[in-house]
């Protein structure tokens, strides 16, 4: 009955608890160099400590702001050109070798130049989750709308449907349908643009608080900060799927 | 080509593969542009429904949506239309299904919203392109008898494309064979003399059926062995 698919989760979990205690073992036994790899409980501390003082709120505002802002616009920005893109021959030529080549490159190398030109506040951290996400939302809205289904088109067509219903009934539903089903990805680069934006130089957020880390040596922090952002973006991923299955739940 | 479809007639168009009945269809309705010439109907474009093989229906609408939109195409209220749009789910044995998406119907079903998607708008004339093909066969054959005594009694005119001559016999008033094409015409014309309400599993039964089917089987074979030929 234990091996039943069923109850995976409670086996996962075992097994990470176990992991867990092996690895505090180990630390206590001075087989593990506290300074690279700090036990368990010495990160559970630093969390708990994170809070407890009520350091850490500000420094998530800054990352939330920035990723959240960065994702909204991006998608907003994503849509239209993208549908633009779709509708307008010359936007499509202007845009496509630009967006091919930002598609290309691992975009986060734009977050010194983005330092340098808006500054070391929120700006250049929202823009930098800005070009993560518009770029993923421009291609997919792009190749979508090229590839609605021919069959849905005539069909309106045929019941009578002008343009604007066209729009309104076949190609918003289909972008719509295909940005939700890139959210999660969407979100995950929200939150890398943000991050690696405030590692690069920043006053606030996570990514300077675990480059803070980095300087000062503190691998429990870092550990403990590592973990922090994996829960915020899971919990995220969660609402976003959540989100998903509802608005997509004819599919 | 000139093709009569007479008020309340169903009509079939058989023909081999290549002879462009869909083409036509989509012609008439205004899908494709004909390569040359042009095509006239003394029917607005409004009165004119088509059902295709496919169910095309939009995924992300209720059934009852689905049916609905037409209407509001056309300037009905929503909330008109959607009552509208229900009682013609009813009328096709779809009552209690009109809160579904398609995907949680099954073919047959989906076959029958399509079609109440098209009668809504109370067409004159419906065009058919094989819109039987992707069904099984009960399933087939219970769509059509159902499309069939509802154009009976709606007095729909019918213009059925299809490359299976027993559904066309069965069902039409009339047959009309075209050639190979390109340039496909119009080589023989059939009247079914199997009187109506029909039953159309028990029309294969009529004693017309079968040497009116065995006249269109040897005429479609020789259009196909003409071609065969010409290459």
């Amino acid at each position: 009955m234990f091996l039943h698919p069923r109850y995976a989760w409670i086996r996962q979990l075992a097994a990470f608890a176990v992991l867990l205690a092996v690895w505090e073992a180990a630390g206590r036994a001075g087989l593990l160099n506290p300074l690279y790899v700090p036990n368990p409980s010495r990160i559970g501390a630093a969390l708990v400590e994170l809070f407890s003082d009520g350091r850490i709120w500000p420094h998530l505002d800054a990352t939330f702001t920035a990723a959240l802002g960065g994702l909204a616009l991006g998608i907003v920005v994503g849509i239209l050109l993208g549908v633009a893109a779709a509708l307008v021959r010359l936007i499509a030529e202007l845009l496509e070798p630009l967006m091919t080549v930002l598609n290309a490159i691992p975009r986060v190398i734009l977050a010194p130049l983005f330092v340098i030109w808006l500054g070391i506040g929120l700006a250049s951290k929202v823009a930098l989750s800005f070009i993560l996400v518009a770029v993923l939302i421009f291609s997919t809205v792009f190749t979508g709308i090229r590839q609605v289904d021919r069959r849905l088109v005539e069909r309106v067509v045929t019941l009578g449907g002008d343009r604007w219903a066209l729009v309104r009934h076949v190609y918003l539903p289909s972008v719509a349908a295909w940005v939700l089903g890139n959210l999660k990805i969407a979100v995950g680069f929200a939150f890398t643009g943000a991050c690696v934006g405030e590692f690069v130089a920043a006053t606030h957020g996570l990514g300077y608080l675990l480059s803070f880390a980095q300087s000062t040596y503190n691998a429990a922090l870092m550990f403990a900060l590592i973990l922090l952002i994996l829960v915020v973006v899971l919990l995220i991923f969660a609402i976003a799927g959540r989100l998903e299955k509802y608005l997509l739940r004819w599919s | 080509m000139n093709l009569a479809v007479g008020d309340g007639r169903f009509v079939s168009l058989v023909g081999p593969s290549g002879s462009g009945k869909s083409s036509l269809l989509r012609a008439m309705i205004g899908l494709q542009r004909p390569l040359s010439g042009t095509v006239e109907m003394n029917l607005a474009r409004s009165q004119v429904g088509i059902l295709f093989q496919d169910d095309a229906l939009l995924p992300w609408k209720t059934a009852r949506d689905n049916v609905a939109l037409g209407l509001t195409f056309n300037g009905m209220e929503r909330s008109k239309a959607l009552a509208e749009a229900e009682s013609w789910l009813e009328r096709l044995d779809l009552a209690g299904f009109g809160d579904r998406f398609p995907r949680h119907l099954s073919g047959g079903q989906r076959k029958r919203v399509a079609l109440a998607q098209v009668l809504a708008m109370q067409p004159k004339l419906i065009l058919m392109d094989e819109p039987f093909a992707s069904l099984d066969a009960i399933v087939g054959a219970r769509v059509v008898r159902d499309v069939v005594a509802l154009v009976e009694r709606e007095k729909i005119s019918v213009l059925l494309v299809t490359h299976d001559l027993e559904e066309a016999l069965s069902l039409s008033d009339e047959v009309y064979l075209l050639s190979q094409g390109p340039r496909a015409h119009i080589t023989q014309q059939y009247l079914v003399p199997i009187p109506r309400p029909r039953d159309p599993v028990h029309s294969r039964m009529h004693p017309a059926f079968s040497p009116l089917y065995e006249r269109l089987w040897a005429d479609l074979s020789r259009e196909v062995d003409h071609r065969a030929e010409a290459a």
